[in-house]
Protein backbone atom coordinates (compact mmCIF):
# COMPACT_ATOMS: atom_id res chain seq x y z
CA UNK A 1 0.00 0.00 0.00
CA UNK A 2 1.51 3.29 -0.70
CA UNK A 3 1.25 6.02 1.84
CA UNK A 4 -2.29 7.73 2.55
CA UNK A 5 -4.04 5.29 0.39
CA UNK A 6 -7.08 3.86 1.80
CA UNK A 7 -8.71 1.68 -0.11
CA UNK A 8 -7.66 -1.64 -1.67
CA UNK A 9 -9.20 -0.43 -5.16
CA UNK A 10 -10.51 3.12 -6.48
CA UNK A 11 -12.40 2.58 -9.64
CA UNK A 12 -13.51 5.83 -11.64
CA UNK A 13 -15.28 5.93 -14.44
CA UNK A 14 -13.20 3.28 -15.98
CA UNK A 15 -14.48 2.34 -19.45
CA UNK A 16 -13.23 -0.20 -22.10
CA UNK A 17 -13.86 -0.53 -25.91
CA UNK A 18 -12.87 -3.43 -27.66
CA UNK A 19 -12.48 -3.56 -31.61
CA UNK A 20 -13.36 -6.35 -33.85
CA UNK A 21 -14.03 -6.49 -37.85
CA UNK A 22 -15.97 -8.64 -39.90
CA UNK A 23 -15.15 -9.76 -43.32
CA UNK A 24 -11.96 -10.79 -45.47
CA UNK A 25 -11.56 -8.67 -47.91
CA UNK A 26 -14.34 -5.68 -47.54
CA UNK A 27 -13.16 -5.54 -43.72
CA UNK A 28 -15.29 -3.62 -41.35
CA UNK A 29 -14.48 -2.23 -38.33
CA UNK A 30 -17.01 -2.17 -35.27
CA UNK A 31 -16.08 -0.85 -31.68
CA UNK A 32 -17.53 -2.57 -28.64
CA UNK A 33 -18.07 -0.60 -25.36
CA UNK A 34 -17.62 -3.72 -23.04
CA UNK A 35 -17.39 -1.62 -19.82
CA UNK A 36 -19.09 1.70 -19.84
CA UNK A 37 -17.65 4.43 -17.27
CA UNK A 38 -18.18 2.14 -14.11
CA UNK A 39 -16.85 3.90 -10.36
CA UNK A 40 -16.64 2.08 -7.01
CA UNK A 41 -14.08 0.92 -4.02
CA UNK A 42 -13.41 -1.57 -2.05
CA UNK A 43 -12.29 -1.66 1.16
CA UNK A 44 -8.35 -3.29 2.48
CA UNK A 45 -9.82 -6.93 3.77
CA UNK A 46 -13.06 -6.58 2.33
CA UNK A 47 -14.57 -9.42 0.21
CA UNK A 48 -16.10 -7.81 -2.61
CA UNK A 49 -18.00 -9.32 -5.35
CA UNK A 50 -19.07 -8.37 -9.14
CA UNK A 51 -21.98 -9.83 -10.38
CA UNK A 52 -23.61 -10.27 -13.26
CA UNK A 53 -25.30 -11.82 -16.79
CA UNK A 54 -22.46 -13.21 -19.13
CA UNK A 55 -21.00 -10.59 -21.40
CA UNK A 56 -21.84 -7.85 -18.64
CA UNK A 57 -18.32 -6.78 -18.60
CA UNK A 58 -17.04 -8.59 -15.30
CA UNK A 59 -13.94 -10.19 -16.53
CA UNK A 60 -12.88 -7.07 -18.57
CA UNK A 61 -13.18 -5.32 -15.28
CA UNK A 62 -10.79 -7.99 -13.55
CA UNK A 63 -8.43 -7.78 -16.84
CA UNK A 64 -8.12 -3.96 -16.55
CA UNK A 65 -7.44 -3.90 -12.81
CA UNK A 66 -5.37 -6.91 -12.73
CA UNK A 67 -3.21 -4.87 -15.78
CA UNK A 68 -3.57 -7.37 -18.51
CA UNK A 69 -6.23 -5.07 -20.39
CA UNK A 70 -5.41 -0.81 -20.79
CA UNK A 71 -8.63 0.78 -20.64
CA UNK A 72 -9.49 2.92 -22.77
CA UNK A 73 -10.48 5.55 -20.49
CA UNK A 74 -11.01 6.78 -17.06
CA UNK A 75 -8.73 5.86 -13.97
CA UNK A 76 -8.46 2.93 -11.68
CA UNK A 77 -5.75 2.58 -8.24
CA UNK A 78 -5.10 -1.13 -7.00
CA UNK A 79 -3.36 -0.58 -3.66
CA UNK A 80 -2.26 2.44 -4.16
CA UNK A 81 -0.65 2.44 -7.50
CA UNK A 82 -2.56 2.92 -11.13
CA UNK A 83 -3.35 0.28 -13.22
CA UNK A 84 -1.62 1.86 -16.77
CA UNK A 85 1.26 3.83 -14.99
CA UNK A 86 2.70 1.21 -12.50
CA UNK A 87 2.31 -1.91 -13.98
CA UNK A 88 5.07 -3.98 -12.37
CA UNK A 89 4.23 -2.53 -8.35
CA UNK A 90 0.62 -4.28 -9.11
CA UNK A 91 1.86 -7.35 -10.10
CA UNK A 92 3.70 -7.56 -7.49
CA UNK A 93 1.35 -7.12 -5.24
CA UNK A 94 -1.47 -9.01 -6.26
CA UNK A 95 -2.60 -12.69 -7.30
CA UNK A 96 -4.85 -13.80 -10.09
CA UNK A 97 -7.51 -17.08 -9.56
CA UNK A 98 -9.71 -17.64 -12.55
CA UNK A 99 -11.98 -20.37 -12.81
CA UNK A 100 -11.97 -23.06 -15.25
CA UNK A 101 -9.86 -26.21 -16.46
CA UNK A 102 -7.11 -24.40 -17.87
CA UNK A 103 -4.34 -21.99 -16.82
CA UNK A 104 -1.96 -24.84 -15.38
CA UNK A 105 1.23 -26.78 -17.41
CA UNK A 106 -0.86 -30.00 -17.57
CA UNK A 107 2.30 -32.03 -18.58
CA UNK A 108 4.20 -31.19 -15.22
CA UNK A 109 3.67 -31.59 -11.18
CA UNK A 110 1.46 -28.98 -9.43
CA UNK A 111 4.93 -28.26 -7.18
CA UNK A 112 6.58 -27.66 -10.86
CA UNK A 113 3.62 -25.09 -11.41
CA UNK A 114 3.94 -23.49 -8.10
CA UNK A 115 7.92 -23.57 -8.31
CA UNK A 116 7.67 -21.86 -12.07
CA UNK A 117 5.15 -19.54 -10.76
CA UNK A 118 7.20 -18.76 -7.47
CA UNK A 119 10.34 -18.12 -9.92
CA UNK A 120 8.48 -15.85 -11.81
CA UNK A 121 7.03 -13.43 -9.34
CA UNK A 122 10.35 -13.29 -7.56
CA UNK A 123 10.01 -15.64 -4.38
CA UNK A 124 13.63 -15.61 -2.42
CA UNK A 125 14.86 -19.18 -3.55
CA UNK A 126 15.40 -19.32 -0.06
CA UNK A 127 12.04 -19.50 0.83
CA UNK A 128 10.24 -20.97 -2.19
CA UNK A 129 10.09 -24.42 -1.07
CA UNK A 130 8.80 -23.62 2.20
CA UNK A 131 6.17 -21.68 0.95
CA UNK A 132 4.89 -23.72 -1.87
CA UNK A 133 4.90 -26.68 0.80
CA UNK A 134 2.82 -24.09 2.74
CA UNK A 135 0.36 -23.65 0.06
CA UNK A 136 0.05 -27.66 -0.99
CA UNK A 137 -0.73 -28.08 2.38
CA UNK A 138 -3.46 -25.44 3.10
CA UNK A 139 -5.30 -26.25 -0.30
CA UNK A 140 -4.98 -30.32 0.26
CA UNK A 141 -2.54 -31.11 -2.35
CA UNK A 142 0.60 -32.16 -0.07
CA UNK A 143 -0.03 -36.35 -1.40
CA UNK A 144 -0.42 -35.43 -4.85
CA UNK A 145 2.04 -32.50 -5.30
CA UNK A 146 4.61 -34.91 -7.68
CA UNK A 147 1.99 -36.22 -9.61
CA UNK A 148 1.37 -34.68 -13.43
CA UNK A 149 -1.55 -31.93 -13.35
CA UNK A 150 -3.14 -34.07 -16.10
CA UNK A 151 -4.07 -36.87 -13.71
CA UNK A 152 -5.98 -34.21 -11.12
CA UNK A 153 -9.44 -33.96 -11.17
CA UNK A 154 -11.15 -30.89 -11.77
CA UNK A 155 -11.34 -29.93 -7.90
CA UNK A 156 -7.76 -30.48 -7.45
CA UNK A 157 -6.69 -28.23 -10.10
CA UNK A 158 -9.04 -25.73 -8.85
CA UNK A 159 -7.28 -25.87 -5.82
CA UNK A 160 -3.71 -25.93 -7.53
CA UNK A 161 -5.11 -22.75 -9.15
CA UNK A 162 -5.69 -21.15 -5.58
CA UNK A 163 -2.28 -21.96 -4.08
CA UNK A 164 -0.48 -20.95 -7.27
CA UNK A 165 -2.31 -17.43 -7.05
CA UNK A 166 -1.30 -17.15 -3.50
CA UNK A 167 2.41 -18.22 -4.14
CA UNK A 168 3.53 -14.47 -3.76
CA UNK A 169 1.48 -13.80 -0.52
CA UNK A 170 -0.50 -11.47 -2.31
CA UNK A 171 -2.59 -8.18 -0.53
CA UNK A 172 -5.26 -8.47 -2.65
CA UNK A 173 -6.40 -11.59 -4.63
CA UNK A 174 -8.78 -11.40 -8.10
CA UNK A 175 -11.19 -14.53 -8.22
CA UNK A 176 -12.74 -14.45 -11.79
CA UNK A 177 -15.94 -17.55 -10.75
CA UNK A 178 -13.18 -19.95 -8.95
CA UNK A 179 -15.95 -22.61 -8.75
CA UNK A 180 -17.27 -22.85 -12.11
CA UNK A 181 -18.04 -26.40 -12.59
CA UNK A 182 -17.10 -27.52 -9.46
CA UNK A 183 -19.27 -30.27 -7.83
CA UNK A 184 -20.82 -29.38 -4.89
CA UNK A 185 -18.27 -30.67 -2.62
CA UNK A 186 -15.22 -29.07 -4.57
CA UNK A 187 -16.98 -25.45 -4.30
CA UNK A 188 -17.98 -25.94 -0.91
CA UNK A 189 -13.99 -26.45 -0.50
CA UNK A 190 -13.08 -23.67 -2.69
CA UNK A 191 -15.49 -21.13 -0.66
CA UNK A 192 -14.27 -22.21 2.82
CA UNK A 193 -10.31 -21.36 0.96
CA UNK A 194 -11.80 -18.15 0.13
CA UNK A 195 -13.61 -17.48 3.46
CA UNK A 196 -10.37 -18.51 5.28
CA UNK A 197 -8.25 -16.00 3.35
CA UNK A 198 -10.46 -13.52 4.39
CA UNK A 199 -9.90 -14.10 7.99
CA UNK A 200 -5.75 -13.67 6.97
CA UNK A 201 -6.71 -9.91 6.21
CA UNK A 202 -6.52 -10.49 2.73
CA UNK A 203 -8.45 -8.50 0.02
CA UNK A 204 -10.94 -10.39 -2.72
CA UNK A 205 -12.37 -9.05 -5.41
CA UNK A 206 -14.64 -12.04 -6.59
CA UNK A 207 -16.84 -12.32 -9.52
CA UNK A 208 -19.18 -15.18 -9.77
CA UNK A 209 -22.49 -16.47 -11.58
CA UNK A 210 -23.85 -17.95 -8.37
CA UNK A 211 -26.33 -15.70 -6.06
CA UNK A 212 -26.00 -17.82 -3.28
CA UNK A 213 -22.19 -17.91 -3.45
CA UNK A 214 -22.08 -14.40 -3.15
CA UNK A 215 -24.55 -13.98 -0.42
CA UNK A 216 -22.53 -15.66 1.28
CA UNK A 217 -18.99 -14.67 0.68
CA UNK A 218 -19.34 -10.97 -0.15
CA UNK A 219 -19.69 -8.12 2.25
CA UNK A 220 -20.78 -5.88 -0.43
CA UNK A 221 -21.82 -6.74 -4.13
CA UNK A 222 -21.78 -4.61 -7.50
CA UNK A 223 -24.08 -5.70 -9.78
CA UNK A 224 -22.86 -4.99 -13.39
CA UNK A 225 -24.93 -5.36 -16.30
CA UNK A 226 -24.21 -4.22 -20.10
CA UNK A 227 -21.25 -2.80 -18.98
CA UNK A 228 -22.75 -0.37 -15.90
CA UNK A 229 -22.95 -0.92 -12.45
CA UNK A 230 -26.57 -0.79 -11.76
CA UNK A 231 -26.86 -1.60 -8.03
CA UNK A 232 -23.65 -1.70 -5.07
CA UNK A 233 -24.80 -2.85 -1.73
CA UNK A 234 -24.54 -5.52 0.79
CA UNK A 235 -26.68 -8.12 0.13
CA UNK A 236 -29.12 -7.31 2.62
CA UNK A 237 -29.07 -3.79 1.40
CA UNK A 238 -29.88 -5.47 -2.67
CA UNK A 239 -32.38 -7.94 -0.87
CA UNK A 240 -34.44 -4.72 -0.26
CA UNK A 241 -34.87 -4.06 -4.34
CA UNK A 242 -37.32 -7.28 -4.06
CA UNK A 243 -38.91 -6.69 -0.29
CA UNK A 244 -42.12 -5.59 -2.35
CA UNK A 245 -42.60 -8.62 -4.05
CA UNK A 246 -43.51 -12.72 -3.59
CA UNK A 247 -41.63 -15.29 -5.60
CA UNK A 248 -44.08 -17.93 -7.12
CA UNK A 249 -41.77 -20.72 -8.07
CA UNK A 250 -43.04 -23.30 -9.93
CA UNK A 251 -41.55 -26.94 -10.95
CA UNK A 252 -43.37 -28.48 -14.36
CA UNK A 253 -43.07 -30.13 -17.67
CA UNK A 254 -43.79 -28.89 -20.59
CA UNK A 255 -43.13 -24.91 -20.38
CA UNK A 256 -42.86 -23.38 -23.59
CA UNK A 257 -41.16 -19.76 -24.41
CA UNK A 258 -44.29 -18.56 -25.36
CA UNK A 259 -45.07 -19.09 -21.72
CA UNK A 260 -42.65 -17.33 -20.33
CA UNK A 261 -43.64 -14.18 -22.74
CA UNK A 262 -47.22 -14.30 -21.84
CA UNK A 263 -46.06 -14.25 -18.19
CA UNK A 264 -43.97 -11.14 -18.61
CA UNK A 265 -46.47 -9.41 -20.35
CA UNK A 266 -48.68 -8.86 -17.47
CA UNK A 267 -48.74 -5.87 -15.34
CA UNK A 268 -48.60 -8.09 -12.15
CA UNK A 269 -45.12 -9.59 -13.39
CA UNK A 270 -42.10 -8.16 -12.65
CA UNK A 271 -39.88 -10.77 -13.44
CA UNK A 272 -39.60 -13.75 -14.97
CA UNK A 273 -36.50 -16.82 -15.00
CA UNK A 274 -36.79 -20.43 -16.08
CA UNK A 275 -35.17 -23.22 -16.61
CA UNK A 276 -36.28 -25.38 -19.38
CA UNK A 277 -33.90 -27.57 -19.90
CA UNK A 278 -34.35 -31.64 -18.75
CA UNK A 279 -37.83 -32.76 -17.61
CA UNK A 280 -38.40 -31.08 -14.40
CA UNK A 281 -38.25 -27.39 -15.28
CA UNK A 282 -38.61 -24.68 -13.07
CA UNK A 283 -39.22 -21.11 -13.55
CA UNK A 284 -39.56 -18.12 -11.11
CA UNK A 285 -42.43 -15.63 -11.44
CA UNK A 286 -41.71 -12.09 -8.99
CA UNK A 287 -44.90 -10.59 -8.09
CA UNK A 288 -46.14 -7.96 -5.92
CA UNK A 289 -49.38 -9.92 -5.73
CA UNK A 290 -48.18 -13.16 -3.55
CA UNK A 291 -50.02 -16.05 -3.84
CA UNK A 292 -53.48 -14.71 -4.93
CA UNK A 293 -51.43 -14.60 -8.23
CA UNK A 294 -51.27 -18.26 -8.16
CA UNK A 295 -54.73 -19.45 -10.14
CA UNK A 296 -53.30 -16.75 -12.85
CA UNK A 297 -50.04 -19.07 -13.47
CA UNK A 298 -51.82 -22.23 -12.96
CA UNK A 299 -54.27 -20.86 -16.16
CA UNK A 300 -51.29 -19.43 -17.95
CA UNK A 301 -49.14 -22.84 -17.91
CA UNK A 302 -52.64 -24.84 -18.54
CA UNK A 303 -50.76 -26.24 -21.47
CA UNK A 304 -48.18 -27.84 -19.40
CA UNK A 305 -47.83 -30.47 -16.46
CA UNK A 306 -47.47 -28.51 -12.93
CA UNK A 307 -45.59 -30.50 -10.66
CA UNK A 308 -45.36 -28.35 -7.86
CA UNK A 309 -46.28 -24.71 -7.31
CA UNK A 310 -45.53 -22.25 -4.09
CA UNK A 311 -44.69 -19.18 -3.32
CA UNK A 312 -40.91 -18.15 -1.11
CA UNK A 313 -39.47 -15.14 0.12
CA UNK A 314 -37.44 -13.09 -2.52
CA UNK A 315 -33.03 -14.25 -2.77
CA UNK A 316 -30.62 -12.31 -3.49
CA UNK A 317 -30.68 -14.01 -6.77
CA UNK A 318 -34.16 -12.59 -7.08
CA UNK A 319 -33.03 -9.15 -6.55
CA UNK A 320 -30.05 -9.93 -9.24
CA UNK A 321 -32.82 -11.32 -11.78
CA UNK A 322 -34.66 -8.10 -11.16
CA UNK A 323 -31.78 -5.52 -11.54
CA UNK A 324 -30.32 -7.00 -14.66
CA UNK A 325 -33.70 -7.97 -16.29
CA UNK B 1 18.75 -11.88 -8.80
CA UNK B 2 14.77 -11.82 -10.38
CA UNK B 3 15.93 -11.27 -13.67
CA UNK B 4 17.94 -14.51 -13.44
CA UNK B 5 15.28 -16.10 -11.73
CA UNK B 6 13.10 -15.43 -13.86
CA UNK B 7 15.70 -16.71 -16.74
CA UNK B 8 16.52 -19.86 -14.97
CA UNK B 9 12.89 -20.36 -13.98
CA UNK B 10 11.75 -20.68 -17.87
CA UNK B 11 14.93 -22.75 -18.60
CA UNK B 12 13.81 -25.26 -16.49
CA UNK B 13 10.10 -25.66 -17.12
CA UNK B 14 11.26 -25.25 -20.84
CA UNK B 15 13.59 -28.40 -20.12
CA UNK B 16 10.65 -29.84 -18.10
CA UNK B 17 8.04 -29.61 -21.04
CA UNK B 18 10.74 -31.13 -23.84
CA UNK B 19 11.15 -34.12 -22.09
CA UNK B 20 7.36 -34.83 -20.94
CA UNK B 21 6.06 -33.89 -24.30
CA UNK B 22 8.06 -36.69 -26.99
CA UNK B 23 6.85 -34.84 -30.11
CA UNK B 24 9.21 -32.21 -29.99
CA UNK B 25 12.16 -34.91 -30.33
CA UNK B 26 11.16 -35.26 -33.86
CA UNK B 27 11.14 -31.56 -35.58
CA UNK B 28 14.48 -30.87 -33.21
CA UNK B 29 16.48 -33.58 -32.59
CA UNK B 30 15.85 -36.42 -35.02
CA UNK B 31 15.37 -34.41 -38.44
CA UNK B 32 18.44 -32.74 -38.01
CA UNK B 33 20.36 -35.74 -37.20
CA UNK B 34 18.89 -37.05 -40.75
CA UNK B 35 20.04 -34.24 -42.25
CA UNK B 36 23.44 -34.54 -41.21
CA UNK B 37 23.52 -38.02 -42.21
CA UNK B 38 22.69 -37.50 -45.35
CA UNK B 39 24.98 -34.76 -45.97
CA UNK B 40 27.93 -37.18 -44.63
CA UNK B 41 26.44 -40.02 -46.78
CA UNK B 42 26.47 -37.23 -50.08
CA UNK B 43 30.16 -36.18 -49.22
CA UNK B 44 31.22 -40.00 -48.92
CA UNK B 45 34.91 -40.20 -47.89
CA UNK B 46 34.03 -38.41 -44.25
CA UNK B 47 37.62 -36.52 -43.53
CA UNK B 48 38.66 -34.72 -40.34
CA UNK B 49 37.29 -31.59 -42.30
CA UNK B 50 34.04 -32.91 -43.73
CA UNK B 51 33.84 -34.52 -40.03
CA UNK B 52 33.81 -30.80 -38.25
CA UNK B 53 31.52 -29.56 -41.00
CA UNK B 54 29.04 -32.37 -39.89
CA UNK B 55 29.28 -32.17 -36.44
CA UNK B 56 28.85 -28.20 -36.30
CA UNK B 57 26.25 -28.25 -39.13
CA UNK B 58 24.40 -30.67 -37.26
CA UNK B 59 24.69 -29.33 -34.24
CA UNK B 60 23.99 -25.80 -35.35
CA UNK B 61 20.85 -27.13 -37.74
CA UNK B 62 19.78 -28.67 -34.11
CA UNK B 63 20.16 -25.52 -31.61
CA UNK B 64 18.39 -23.12 -34.32
CA UNK B 65 15.59 -25.68 -35.09
CA UNK B 66 15.28 -25.96 -31.29
CA UNK B 67 15.59 -22.04 -30.98
CA UNK B 68 12.90 -21.41 -33.83
CA UNK B 69 10.99 -24.04 -32.66
CA UNK B 70 11.21 -23.32 -29.27
CA UNK B 71 10.33 -19.61 -29.99
CA UNK B 72 7.70 -19.16 -32.28
CA UNK B 73 5.64 -22.18 -30.11
CA UNK B 74 6.85 -20.82 -26.35
CA UNK B 75 3.84 -18.52 -26.75
CA UNK B 76 1.55 -20.40 -28.82
CA UNK B 77 1.74 -23.19 -26.04
CA UNK B 78 0.75 -20.81 -23.72
CA UNK B 79 -2.08 -19.90 -25.20
CA UNK B 80 -2.90 -23.40 -26.00
CA UNK B 81 -2.73 -23.63 -22.05
CA UNK B 82 -4.31 -21.14 -20.62
CA UNK B 83 -1.57 -19.75 -19.02
CA UNK B 84 -0.75 -16.71 -20.80
CA UNK B 85 -2.55 -14.28 -18.82
CA UNK B 86 -1.33 -16.11 -16.03
CA UNK B 87 2.32 -15.96 -17.66
CA UNK B 88 2.18 -12.09 -18.58
CA UNK B 89 0.59 -11.05 -14.95
CA UNK B 90 3.45 -11.68 -12.87
CA UNK B 91 6.02 -9.31 -12.43
CA UNK B 92 8.92 -10.65 -14.67
CA UNK B 93 9.38 -9.13 -18.06
CA UNK B 94 8.14 -11.25 -20.80
CA UNK B 95 11.76 -10.75 -22.77
CA UNK B 96 13.32 -12.25 -19.93
CA UNK B 97 10.80 -15.60 -19.59
CA UNK B 98 11.39 -16.10 -23.34
CA UNK B 99 15.20 -15.47 -22.79
CA UNK B 100 15.19 -18.61 -20.35
CA UNK B 101 12.84 -20.46 -22.31
CA UNK B 102 14.88 -19.78 -25.85
CA UNK B 103 18.09 -20.59 -24.24
CA UNK B 104 17.00 -23.79 -23.05
CA UNK B 105 15.87 -24.82 -26.50
CA UNK B 106 19.46 -23.34 -27.94
CA UNK B 107 21.53 -26.25 -25.44
CA UNK B 108 19.08 -28.78 -26.19
CA UNK B 109 20.25 -28.53 -29.58
CA UNK B 110 23.02 -29.73 -28.71
CA UNK B 111 22.06 -33.53 -27.63
CA UNK B 112 21.46 -33.11 -31.57
CA UNK B 113 25.40 -32.66 -31.97
CA UNK B 114 26.13 -35.04 -29.86
CA UNK B 115 24.77 -37.66 -31.59
CA UNK B 116 26.59 -36.71 -34.74
CA UNK B 117 29.64 -36.98 -33.19
CA UNK B 118 28.90 -40.57 -32.05
CA UNK B 119 28.25 -41.61 -35.86
CA UNK B 120 30.96 -39.98 -37.00
CA UNK B 121 33.77 -41.58 -34.91
CA UNK B 122 31.53 -44.71 -34.25
CA UNK B 123 30.01 -44.86 -37.69
CA UNK B 124 33.06 -44.10 -39.87
CA UNK B 125 35.94 -44.31 -37.88
CA UNK B 126 36.96 -40.49 -37.84
CA UNK B 127 38.60 -38.71 -35.00
CA UNK B 128 36.45 -35.53 -33.94
CA UNK B 129 39.35 -33.39 -33.00
CA UNK B 130 39.13 -29.48 -31.15
CA UNK B 131 42.31 -28.31 -31.69
CA UNK B 132 41.57 -25.64 -28.62
CA UNK B 133 38.88 -27.04 -26.71
CA UNK B 134 38.51 -24.08 -24.61
CA UNK B 135 38.01 -21.41 -26.89
CA UNK B 136 35.90 -23.99 -28.76
CA UNK B 137 33.57 -23.88 -25.75
CA UNK B 138 33.60 -20.12 -25.01
CA UNK B 139 32.25 -19.75 -29.05
CA UNK B 140 29.85 -21.91 -28.57
CA UNK B 141 28.56 -20.49 -25.53
CA UNK B 142 28.78 -17.17 -27.43
CA UNK B 143 26.47 -18.79 -30.57
CA UNK B 144 24.38 -20.56 -28.20
CA UNK B 145 23.38 -16.69 -26.21
CA UNK B 146 23.33 -15.32 -30.21
CA UNK B 147 21.00 -18.21 -30.97
CA UNK B 148 18.56 -16.90 -27.77
CA UNK B 149 19.07 -14.11 -28.76
CA UNK B 150 17.80 -14.20 -32.24
CA UNK B 151 14.58 -16.59 -30.68
CA UNK B 152 13.65 -13.63 -28.36
CA UNK B 153 13.18 -11.33 -31.57
CA UNK B 154 11.12 -14.16 -33.77
CA UNK B 155 8.90 -14.56 -30.41
CA UNK B 156 8.06 -11.09 -30.26
CA UNK B 157 6.77 -11.66 -33.95
CA UNK B 158 4.41 -14.81 -32.61
CA UNK B 159 3.20 -12.66 -30.10
CA UNK B 160 1.68 -10.83 -32.57
CA UNK B 161 0.54 -13.05 -35.14
CA UNK B 162 -1.35 -16.01 -34.80
CA UNK B 163 0.56 -17.66 -37.73
CA UNK B 164 4.15 -18.60 -35.74
CA UNK B 165 4.03 -22.12 -36.81
CA UNK B 166 3.39 -21.12 -41.07
CA UNK B 167 6.61 -18.71 -39.81
CA UNK B 168 8.68 -21.17 -38.65
CA UNK B 169 8.20 -23.60 -40.86
CA UNK B 170 9.58 -21.04 -43.87
CA UNK B 171 12.13 -19.49 -41.53
CA UNK B 172 14.52 -23.13 -41.02
CA UNK B 173 16.03 -24.15 -43.82
CA UNK B 174 17.25 -20.04 -45.26
CA UNK B 175 18.74 -20.01 -41.95
CA UNK B 176 20.50 -23.44 -41.85
CA UNK B 177 21.89 -22.44 -45.41
CA UNK B 178 23.11 -18.74 -44.94
CA UNK B 179 24.93 -19.16 -41.77
CA UNK B 180 27.40 -21.82 -43.44
CA UNK B 181 26.07 -24.80 -41.24
CA UNK B 182 26.44 -27.67 -43.66
CA UNK B 183 28.53 -25.65 -46.04
CA UNK B 184 30.97 -22.68 -46.73
CA UNK B 185 29.03 -19.09 -47.45
CA UNK B 186 31.32 -18.30 -50.48
CA UNK B 187 29.61 -21.29 -52.57
CA UNK B 188 26.52 -18.94 -52.03
CA UNK B 189 25.56 -16.47 -54.68
CA UNK B 190 27.17 -12.82 -53.90
CA UNK B 191 24.12 -11.05 -53.40
CA UNK B 192 23.42 -13.23 -50.30
CA UNK B 193 26.71 -12.78 -48.55
CA UNK B 194 25.93 -9.20 -46.43
CA UNK B 195 22.61 -11.70 -45.26
CA UNK B 196 24.62 -14.30 -44.23
CA UNK B 197 27.49 -11.81 -42.34
CA UNK B 198 24.47 -10.27 -40.65
CA UNK B 199 23.34 -13.19 -38.70
CA UNK B 200 25.39 -14.03 -35.58
CA UNK B 201 25.66 -17.78 -35.92
CA UNK B 202 27.80 -17.29 -39.50
CA UNK B 203 30.34 -15.55 -37.05
CA UNK B 204 29.75 -18.11 -34.08
CA UNK B 205 29.91 -21.27 -36.41
CA UNK B 206 32.87 -19.64 -37.99
CA UNK B 207 34.64 -18.87 -34.65
CA UNK B 208 33.71 -23.13 -33.73
CA UNK B 209 35.52 -24.27 -36.47
CA UNK B 210 38.82 -21.80 -36.33
CA UNK B 211 39.36 -23.49 -32.31
CA UNK B 212 38.13 -26.92 -34.23
CA UNK B 213 40.73 -26.81 -36.51
CA UNK B 214 43.84 -25.18 -36.64
CA UNK B 215 44.52 -25.16 -40.20
CA UNK B 216 40.88 -23.50 -40.49
CA UNK B 217 40.71 -19.83 -42.71
CA UNK B 218 36.96 -19.57 -43.10
CA UNK B 219 35.41 -15.87 -43.05
CA UNK B 220 39.09 -14.47 -42.61
CA UNK B 221 39.16 -12.88 -39.63
CA UNK B 222 40.61 -15.02 -37.13
CA UNK B 223 38.76 -16.03 -34.01
CA UNK B 224 38.56 -13.30 -31.81
CA UNK B 225 37.07 -11.16 -34.52
CA UNK B 226 34.18 -13.83 -35.12
CA UNK B 227 33.91 -13.65 -31.39
CA UNK B 228 33.84 -9.98 -31.06
CA UNK B 229 31.26 -9.60 -33.99
CA UNK B 230 28.76 -12.75 -32.60
CA UNK B 231 29.09 -10.67 -29.13
CA UNK B 232 28.35 -7.20 -30.33
CA UNK B 233 25.43 -8.94 -32.76
CA UNK B 234 23.69 -10.93 -29.60
CA UNK B 235 23.63 -7.69 -27.67
CA UNK B 236 22.27 -5.83 -30.98
CA UNK B 237 19.55 -8.61 -30.69
CA UNK B 238 18.71 -8.63 -27.09
CA UNK B 239 18.42 -5.44 -27.22
CA UNK B 240 16.02 -5.12 -30.63
CA UNK B 241 14.28 -8.20 -28.51
CA UNK B 242 13.71 -6.06 -25.63
CA UNK B 243 12.18 -3.38 -27.30
CA UNK B 244 9.89 -4.97 -29.42
CA UNK B 245 8.67 -6.88 -26.36
CA UNK B 246 8.01 -3.60 -24.84
CA UNK B 247 6.02 -2.11 -27.37
CA UNK B 248 4.53 -5.72 -28.41
CA UNK B 249 3.57 -5.88 -24.76
CA UNK B 250 1.62 -2.54 -24.55
CA UNK B 251 0.24 -3.82 -28.04
CA UNK B 252 -1.52 -7.04 -26.84
CA UNK B 253 -2.90 -4.89 -23.49
CA UNK B 254 -4.16 -2.19 -25.73
CA UNK B 255 -5.79 -4.48 -28.70
CA UNK B 256 -6.72 -7.66 -26.15
CA UNK B 257 -5.16 -9.76 -28.51
CA UNK B 258 -3.42 -11.98 -25.87
CA UNK B 259 -5.37 -15.23 -25.76
CA UNK B 260 -6.14 -14.83 -29.25
CA UNK B 261 -5.18 -17.98 -31.03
Amino acid sequence: MTDGQEKAIVVSDLRRVYHTSKGILRKTRQAVEAVKGISFDVEFGELFGLVGPNGAGKTTTIKMLTTLLTPTSGTAKVLGFDIVEDVVEIRRRIGIIFGGERGLYYRVSGRENLRYFADLYGVPMSKREKRIAELLDMVGLSDRADSKVEEYSRGMKQRLHIAKGLINDPQLVFMDEPTIGLDPQAARDTRAMIKQLVEKSKTILLTTHYMFEADELCRRIGVISNGEIVALDTPAGLKRFVKDITVIEVEAFGIVDTDILNLRRRPEVKSVSANLEGERQTMRIQTPKGSEFIPEVTKLLSAAKIFDIRTKEPTLEDAYLRLVS
Amino acid sequence: MTKLQTISGSFRMSLLHFFADPQWIIPNIIAPFVFTIVALVLFGNVSTSVALYAVLGGGMMGMWGNTLYGSGFALAFDRWNGTIEYVLATPSRLVWIIAGRSASNAVLGLVNALAIVLVVVIGYGTLFVVANPVLFILALIVTLASLSALGVIFCSAFLLSRSAQVMTNGLEMPIYVATGSMFPIALLPLWSHPISLSLGPTWGIDAMRYASDAAYSGLGFGYWTDLLVVAASTAIYMAIGFWLFVVVEKKVRRDATLTEY
